[in-house]
């Protein structure tokens, strides 16, 4: 790995490149590039070829909050995988049959929901 | 205090003042949608100190779970209520008056503990990104073998949050 440098380095590098690479993209190399002929058609939003309908902002169906919970859920269970993973090899089995057992207990949780059916979109 | 004008001191203060210029925009846009976008630039943010101070670790936490998870969250949550209303604009009514004075009387309060408080510092051995004693090594040592059943009581605590969240799916559904 590097360790002549700063590490911070690399994190500060690669948050200049994100910004510095759909900036330049967008605004500064595209538009020398590409042929500028605007028309009212190209114009319009895209909405898979029909007419756009009202605004973007509508309500949405409570199914998709149950979604973003679950997916929390989950994601807090990532982050406990990402520790878990990086000291395996220091810590041995007693840690592999405690995230087995978070995991089982999660699993389990996640056959509640799909024997409730709410995870069928109908 | 010795202020020495290192790295990480200009990029503190420029995360600082990127996050505050983030809140300040929360606060002044009125609408809600808005509010949980640049809520989500004060997570990344935020984050972004932690990087700063070393807490490897609690930084992509905060990347993954609040920029991540908890921004939809917030953004799916405003998108199933009424949110096509706007606040209206600011105006100095006696409400608004006493909030400001409550709030730089908290801001003023909270500075002097902060700075009559001695925070112990840490070495720079103890610091993350040190190669083979990382900031994730050091955390799942302490949680796999210090924190066991803490740690098999936060599934418990997911399960019932699914659960629950089932629970009031499925209510929903016998509604319609």
């Amino acid at each position: 790995m590097f360790h002549y440098w700063n590490p911070y380095f690399l994190i500060v590098l690669y948050v200049v490149l994100g910004i510095f690479l759909p900036v330049a993209s967008i605004w500064v190399i595209g538009p020398i590039l590409r042929p500028n002929k605007p028309s009212e058609a190209k114009g319009s939003t895209y909405e898979s070829g029909l007419e756009p309908v009202g605004d973007a902002h509508v309500r949405y169906n409570a199914r998709y909050y149950l979604f973003a919970l679950m997916f929390v859920v989950f994601d807090v269970e990532t982050l406990f995988l990402y520790p878990w993973a990086v000291a395996f090899k220091k810590l041995g089995m007693f840690a592999l049959t405690e995230m087995l057992i978070f995991i089982v207990l999660l699993v389990i949780g996640l056959a509640y929901a799909w024997r409730k059916k709410v995870l069928e979109w109908t | 205090m010795n202020f020495v004008w290192s790295w990480p001191v200009i990029a503190f203060y420029i995360i600082a003042l990127l996050t505050l210029c983030c809140g300040v925009i929360m606060l002044s846009v009125r609408k809600v949608i808005y509010m949980a976008l640049t809520i989500g630039g004060v997570f990344i943010g935020a984050s972004a100190l932690y990087f700063l101070l070393g807490a490897d670790f609690v930084g992509v936490a905060q990347i993954l779970i609040y920029a991540g998870a908890i921004t939809i969250l917030i953004m799916f949550a405003i998108m199933l209520t009424n949110h096509e209303a706007t606040e209206p604009g600011f105006k100095w009514s006696p409400k608004n008056i006493a909030a400001a004075i409550g709030s730089v009387l908290l801001a003023v309060v909270l500075l002097l503990a902060i700075r009559s408080t001695a925070w112990p510092t840490a070495t720079t051995s103890q610091t993350a990104l040190d190669g083979g004693n990382s900031n994730p090594m050091a955390i799942g040592l302490v949680m796999f073998k210090g924190y066991a059943i803490p740690f098999e009581l936060v599934s418990i605590l997911l399960i019932v949050a699914l659960v629950g969240a089932v629970i009031l799916a499925k209510e929903r559904k016998e509604d319609e």
